[in-house]
């Protein structure tokens, strides 16, 4: 045991909190070092002086002015109890606020982790970006489609390619059949 | 409710010779229940002790009783805010403690020269060494003296936890609600606060 360890374990010596193991250890180091031991002893002693300090009590009138200043200060407060009601230990605003959270995070939840809600709205999502032709002005839905910009129409002229060749190999092959 | 508060002083247990059936718990039930009586029993049976611990927080008697008095006050006015989870006398420790924690602040900033705001060689100046033929008597108040100036010059989370613990003999785990910190701080709080004040003490015998 050092010198720190032997500080830290001082208050519980004192108040007999040491368990067996670590008390022989305390006190094989008090043997060894007088001036430990003499430091337990003053810190023993001032203990004891703390417990015997003159207790102060209050004066005579104490429950008096107490009176006095509740009286005053009921006066003034605007019925504390009211204000002061909780709904499971919350004050109203704070309970309200609370409420609307828990809805909103319920709420949210729902949206989010339902496997029924989630397909439906993706298929609503796909035919949301069908192609329909608005009602209030259809001759614009043509407009739109007529003026491709350039991207649009290489992608759709290789498409175009493709669907020729394949078309080639497919009449070969009929054709093969029909020999 | 400006009636039943005049009527207060007419209404103490004390008064009324009722023997002390209640738990702090169940007064303070009462008394939020309505009943005023439970009020001024509990400020009965803790006004002494909690002007005790403020005393030697602040070490002036008067500014004690005022912080006491207002610790009630609260105690009578915020009375639905204690939950039955807490014991009662951590509670209204708690109240105390950090009034009192406000006094000491609002003090500091007055800068004041209390005794206890004394340096040391201030303080060494102001209490003469103890002549061999002084009385006994004295020689006690001179040491009360030197004690309580000893705990007034420890910071002030060291002062708590030893009034707490030395004077008002509470247990390490009613002091560990009050000061809001785990059981292992306060044991190790104590235990430097007690070597501490034994450097501060040591030539006082």
């Amino acid at each position: 045991m050092n010198r720190y360890q032997f500080e830290d374990l001082i208050s519980e010596y004192i108040e007999n909190e040491l368990t067996i193991s670590k008390r022989k250890l305390f006190e094989s180091y008090l043997e060894d070092n007088p001036d430990a031991k003499d430091l337990v002893e003053s810190v023993r002693i001032n203990q004891e002086k703390m417990k015997s300090l003159p207790k102060v009590s209050s004066s005579s009138d104490f429950n008096t002015r107490l009176l006095a200043k509740i009286q005053k200060g009921a006066a003034t407060l605007p019925q504390p109890e009211e204000s002061q009601r909780t709904y499971f230990g919350f004050l109203p605003l704070h309970a309200s606020l609370m409420t609307g959270l828990v809805i909103a995070f319920v709420f949210v939840s729902i949206q989010l982790f339902s496997p029924d809600e989630t397909n439906s709205s993706s298929q609503n999502q796909l035919y949301a970006n069908d192609q329909v032709p608005s009602l209030s002005n259809p001759g614009l839905d043509d407009v739109v489609q007529k003026i491709p910009d350039l991207v649009d129409v290489k992608e759709d002229s290789s498409l175009e390619n493709n669907q020729k060749k394949g078309q080639k190999d497919f009449s070969k092959q009929m054709h093969f059949v029909n020999d | 409710m400006r009636q039943n508060s005049s009527n207060l002083s007419d209404m103490s247990l004390d008064k009324q010779k009722t023997p002390f059936v209640y738990t702090d718990e169940q007064l303070i039930a009462r008394f939020q229940a309505g009943d005023e009586r439970a009020y001024i029993e509990l400020v009965n049976r803790y006004r002494d002790r909690l002007i005790n611990f403020v005393f030697q927080f602040l070490g002036d008697r008067e500014q004690a009783e005022d912080v006491v008095q207002d610790t009630m006050l609260k105690l009578y006015i915020k009375k639905h805010y204690y939950r039955e989870i807490a014991k009662f006398s951590t509670w209204i420790y708690t109240i105390a403690r950090n009034l009192a924690n406000t006094e000491l602040r609002k003090r500091k900033r007055r800068k004041t020269t209390l005794l206890s705001h004394m340096t040391r060689d201030e303080r060494e100046y102001e209490l003469p060494a103890i002549q061999p033929e002084t009385g006994q008597e004295v020689q006690t108040e001179f040491a009360e003296k030197q004690i309580q100036a000893a705990i007034q010059d420890l910071p002030e989370h060291f002062k708590t936890v030893i009034i707490l613990r030395d004077i008002q003999e509470l247990s390490y785990d009613d002091i560990s609600s009050i000061v809001g910190v785990p059981l292992g701080t306060v044991k190790s709080r104590i235990n430097r606060a007690r070597l501490q004040l034994q450097a501060e003490l040591k030539n006082l015998r």
